[in-house]
Parts: structure tokens; C-alpha cells; sequence
């Protein structure tokens, strides 16, 4: 059965915040407004953009180019390394202020949120979606500063008001409902949309979609058997006529750390003191959540070579490998520091590195409460239990006296290796 | 994450109730006085237990810019980035890459 495009009320809104990083320096240092800046992973020549200006945009500068490429396309760009704790900072006052205008708010990353405004009093009492989202601009202004601005899509759900955000940056604000979307749709291009990348347009313009209103118009059998051969075509169908398959929040399944080595190296104990640091940080994650794992992943990439993952495990790619993998099931409990990096250190070995390493995570995965503790009469309980002691005890101190102030003998002299960085996307353990 | 100059400074700041307001107002360094405009961002952190408040702003002169800090425990100031407008690059310390 067709279903038509939704009437409902555009009542979902997307906020995001105008080049996050870049804007937030921008703020802090007036010297820098007006001027093009990237805020980049390091400020060395290789070291990659992870947030662009307006002005740096205007000049070509954008996410994922390096600090040498930027300052060949914008001579005057100023480069700085990112400062998390002042985006965190952003990210709670700008949360704060959504959450005057109702308590559904959900953060999808460092500087976007999606709020969801049909038990929000304004709007119950007759206030429109645009004025409250002309209201959250300027609260945001107040709050954050005159240098930022957000952009805010409305509409009837996730995906349309996400799309809204992206019409008019920056600053912009504007709604999509049934009336207008096929307009909207009309100037668009297939990569307009989100979530839509190069890989989904070339298989939808395999299948003779070329357009968003192609898009919108073809049959939900067709993208379901036959575009994307699962239900992630009844999920585009859904969502490209303003009906939600997206409100659903997914369990953490995953605590990991992934580190870019400034000096690539293939040296062992270089890399086992990296590994040593991602262990420390992903079982710092896992004991604050109250979790073990069952199961870890180790993955690295080598210098020299495009990123590519091998699916199984020891990759070959024209003679020489570009990436290496290896998960699996321990058969005991994860949560120590010392036992995390034990079995990551023996995947490290089993890789038999020989190129230098440029990428390096850690991943445990298979996670599970702690409590309610069951203890085993006979034995292994108590040694995890003995150890889960020691581990808290170090973290305790830790959290007194300042993350590394107890660290394992090889992470001595590593201070500023594997620093504080904000993920793309997942945020659950930033505030 | 950047790290910090960590150069002592000498600051006179007041706090203004009606407002609910802390204003770094002038500060000392390396034998010159700035006066300071307004804080253009405030946020804390907090190493261990210790919170330090870090303050960004330019003087009022509109040619440099400081993020200075202050330790609640100790409430000593230390600066932690500058920045001139005739030399476009913010100091700060540099991890060995």
C-alpha cells in the first residue's frame, strides 16, 4: 500500500551549531573572528582538519584536508589544535538552553540535537515551531556569544528537520512540511541528502533514481526488494515522505579508542605503550560505566597506505598490507587495565607489525552489567572481584589527584601521547 | 588537547553581585600591564579534584589575547594562551609531533 507523505505538524527540530570547533576559538579569541581558522587533530603538516571556519570553507578548506593542503589554499588560515574541555563546555550551555523549551531533547553529537517539541508548553500553547526556533537562536546567543550562530530545521521528522538545518548555512532557519517538500526537494541533489554518501548515490543511480524526487516517488517494493534488498529501503521510503523510522535509541554495544601516531612507527614497544594508553582509557570508560566486556578488537592501519579494513583479519592489498584486524571472545571478564592490554598486547604481537603504524584502536565489546553480582562459590569470582577492587582503588586516585597520576610503568614519559579528543558522532560519555 | 603556557601572572579581578559577575579587570606579565575587556568565554575543569576556572578575553585595547586560569584550590593565575593581532598564531605549549 502507498503511503502518502506525512501532514502531520512539523514539530521536530534539528539544531546545530556553525562549525562547532572553529566558531567556539572564534568566540573565545576576538582576534580570530572575521578571519579563516582550522582547528586541527595537530598543527603539523599532516595532521587533519577536523573543523573549518566560514571563512576557511570560503577558501576551500574542509573537514578531513591536512594543515599543509589547508595553508596552500588559504595562506593566512590560523591552525590550532582543539581545546575539548571549552566544547564540552559549549555543548552543556547549549543543551541547557533546549531544555528551557522542553525535556526532549536528544544530543545526536558535540553540536547537533534534536528536539522534539510536542509536549513543550510553548508550543502546546499555540507558539509555532519557528518561533521558538527563532526564540532558541537568540538564547543560544546569549548564552554562548555573539560570534555563534546555529542553523534549525523543522519539520515532521529526524530526517526532514535535519535536512531544513542544512538549506541555509549559516545561520539559517527553515521548515519542511507536506506542502513544501516536493519543492524542496526539487533543487537538491541526491548527496544533499543525509545520510545519503557517494556509495548510496552510485547504487540508487544503478537502479535509474538520480534525484531526490525520484527518490521520493519510487515504489517502497522496488527500494526494498530491489534498491537496498532490506528494510533499509522501507526505512528511506518512511522517512523520505516525513514518517519516522529513526526515533530509536541503540544500546552501547561498544567501548573503544582509536589514536592517529604522529611519529608512525612499527617499533614494539612504541606500539605497546600506545596500546598500553588505549587500554587505560577504554577500561577507565568501562569501569565508570559500571561494565565488563567479553570480548576485544584490535585494529591498526599502516602508514603509507589508504585506510582500508580487512575483513579477515591479515589484509593484502597488492602485495602489501594496508590494515590489520582482529577481534575476539576472551572466555573471562574484562575490566582491569592490566587484563585488557594482556590480550590486546598478544593481538599485537599475533599481527606481526613490520610497517609503521599510523592508526591504532582498541575496542572491547560483548558488555554486560557488573551488577548484581553473582558469586561464584569455587573461584574465578574472586579473582575478578579482587581485581575489580584494585582497579577501582587506582581509579579512585586517578579521580583525586588527575587522570594518569597512577599509570602502569610503560606509560611513563607518554604525557600528551593519545590525547583528549571529541568523537564524531557518539557522545555518551561526555557529560 | 592544548597545553598550557603555565606562566605565573599577577591579576586584579572583581566581582560584581547585582550581576552574579566575575571580571579579570587587569593583569601583569613579563613587566607590562594589560586591561582587559570583557570575558568572551568562561568554562572549568577539573584536574582531580581541583577546579581551575579558565577564562578567555582580549585586552581593551583590541591588539592581544590571553586565556588565563585560576586554580580554586590554590587561586593562583597562571596564563595559558596568548595571542597578538600583528602575529596571528596563539601560543600555547606544543606536544612533540
Amino acid at each position: 500500500m502507498r503511503l502518502e507523505v506525512s501532514a502531520a505538524k512539523s514539530s521536530v527540530m534539528h539544531i546545530d551549531l556553525n562549525s562547532c570547533f572553529a566558531i567556539i576559538e572564534q568566540q573565545a579569541n576576538r582576534l580570530l573572528r572575521g578571519r579563516p581558522v582550522g582547528v586541527a587533530a595537530y598543527d603539523t603538516p599532516r595532521g587533519f582538519v577536523l573543523a573549518a571556519s566560514y571563512e576557511a570553507k570560503a577558501l576551500g578548506v574542509k573537514l578531513g584536508v591536512n594543515v599543509r593542503q589547508a595553508r596552500e589554499m588559504c595562506p593566512g588560515i590560523v591552525i590550532m589544535t582543539p581545546d575539548p574541555p571549552k566544547y564540552r563546555e559549549a555543548h552543556k550551555r547549549f543543551k541547557d538552553v533546549l531544555l528551557v523549551y522542553t525535556d526532549d531533547v536528544t544530543p545526536k553529537s558535540i553540536d547537533e540535537f534534536v528536539v522534539h517539541l510536542e509536549n513543550a508548553p510553548l508550543y502546546r500553547q499555540g507558539v509555532s515551531a519557528e518561533t521558538i526556533g527563532y526564540q532558541i537562536k537568540n538564547s543560544i546567543y546569549e548564552s554562548l556569544g555573539e560570534a555563534v550562530t546555529v542553523n534549525v530545521g523543522i519539520g515532521p521528522n529526524r530526517f526532514l528537520a535535519k535536512l531544513a538545518a542544512g538549506l541555509h548555512k549559516p545561520n539559517g532557519l527553515d521548515a519542511i512540511t507536506h506542502k513544501n517538500l516536493r519543492a524542496v526537494y526539487e533543487k537538491l541533489d541526491l548527496l544533499d541528502l543525509p545520510g545519503i554518501n557517494t556509495r548510496y548515490k552510485r547504487r540508487l543511480e544503478a537502479f535509474g533514481i538520480t534525484a531526490p524526487l525520484q527518490f521520493l516517488d519510487a515504489d517502497e517494493e522496488y527500494l526494498r526488494r530491489q534498491v537496498f534488498k532490506s528494510i533499509v529501503g522501507r526505512h528511506w521510503y518512511m522517512r523520505l515522505r516525513g514518517h519516522e523510522p529513526d526515533r530509536r535509541e541503540f544500546g552501547r554495544k561498544t567501548i573503544g579508542h582509536q589514536h592517529a601516531i604522529s611519529k608512525q612507527t612499527a617499533d614494539p614497544v612504541e606500539l605497546e605503550r600506545v596500546l598500553m594508553k588505549l587500554c587505560e582509557k577504554a577500561g577507565r570508560r568501562l569501569r565508570k560505566n559500571n561494565l565488563y566486556a567479553g570480548g576485544i578488537n584490535l585494529w591498526m592501519s599502516f602508514a603509507g597506505n589508504r585506510q582500508l579494513w580487512s575483513i579477515t583479519g591479515a589484509d593484502a592489498y597488492a602485495g602489501q598490507r594496508t590494515g590489520w584486524h582482529h577481534g575476539e571472545k576472551v572466555g573471562s571478564r574484562l575490566y582491569a587495565t592490566h587484563d585488557i592490554y594482556a590480550h590486546a598486547k598478544r593481538l599485537l604481537q599475533s599481527a606481526a607489525v613490520t610497517e609503521p603504524v599510523r592508526l591504532m584502536a582498541v575496542t572491547v565489546f560483548d558488555l554486560h552489567d557488573w551488577d548484581p553480582e553473582q558469586l561464584d562459590l569455587f573461584g574465578a569470582e574472586r579473582g575478578y572481584l579482587a581485581a575489580r577492587r584494585i582497579s577501582d582503588a587506582l581509579d579512585a586516585v586517578n579521580n583525586r589527584y588527575g587522570e594518569f597520576v597512577v599509570t602502569p610503568a610503560n606509560m611513563m614519559e607518554m604525557r600528551g601521547v593519545v590525547l583528549d579528543r571529541i568523537a564524531f558522532g557518539s557522545i555518551r560519555d561526555m557529560v | 588537547m592544548r597545553e598550557s603556557l603555565n606562566e605565573p601572572i599577577s591579576v586584579i579581578f572583581y566581582y560584581d553581585s547585582s550581576k552574579r559577575h566575575v571580571q579579570p579587570y587587569r593583569l601583569h606579565w613579563q613587566g607590562q600591564d594589560y586591561q582587559l575587556g570583557k570575558v568572551d568565554f568562561w568554562h572549568k575543569t577539573k584536574s582531580g579534584d581541583t577546579l581551575i576556572h579558565h577564562f578567555s578575553m582580549g585586552d581593551t585595547t583590541g591588539t592581544a589575547y590571553f586565556k588565563l586560569a585560576l586554580d580554586a584550590a590554590t587561586l593562583h593565575w597562571t596564563l595559558e594562551e596568548y595571542m597578538t593581532a600583528d602575529q596571528l598564531e596563539v601560543q600555547y605549549q606544543r606536544y612533540e609531533a
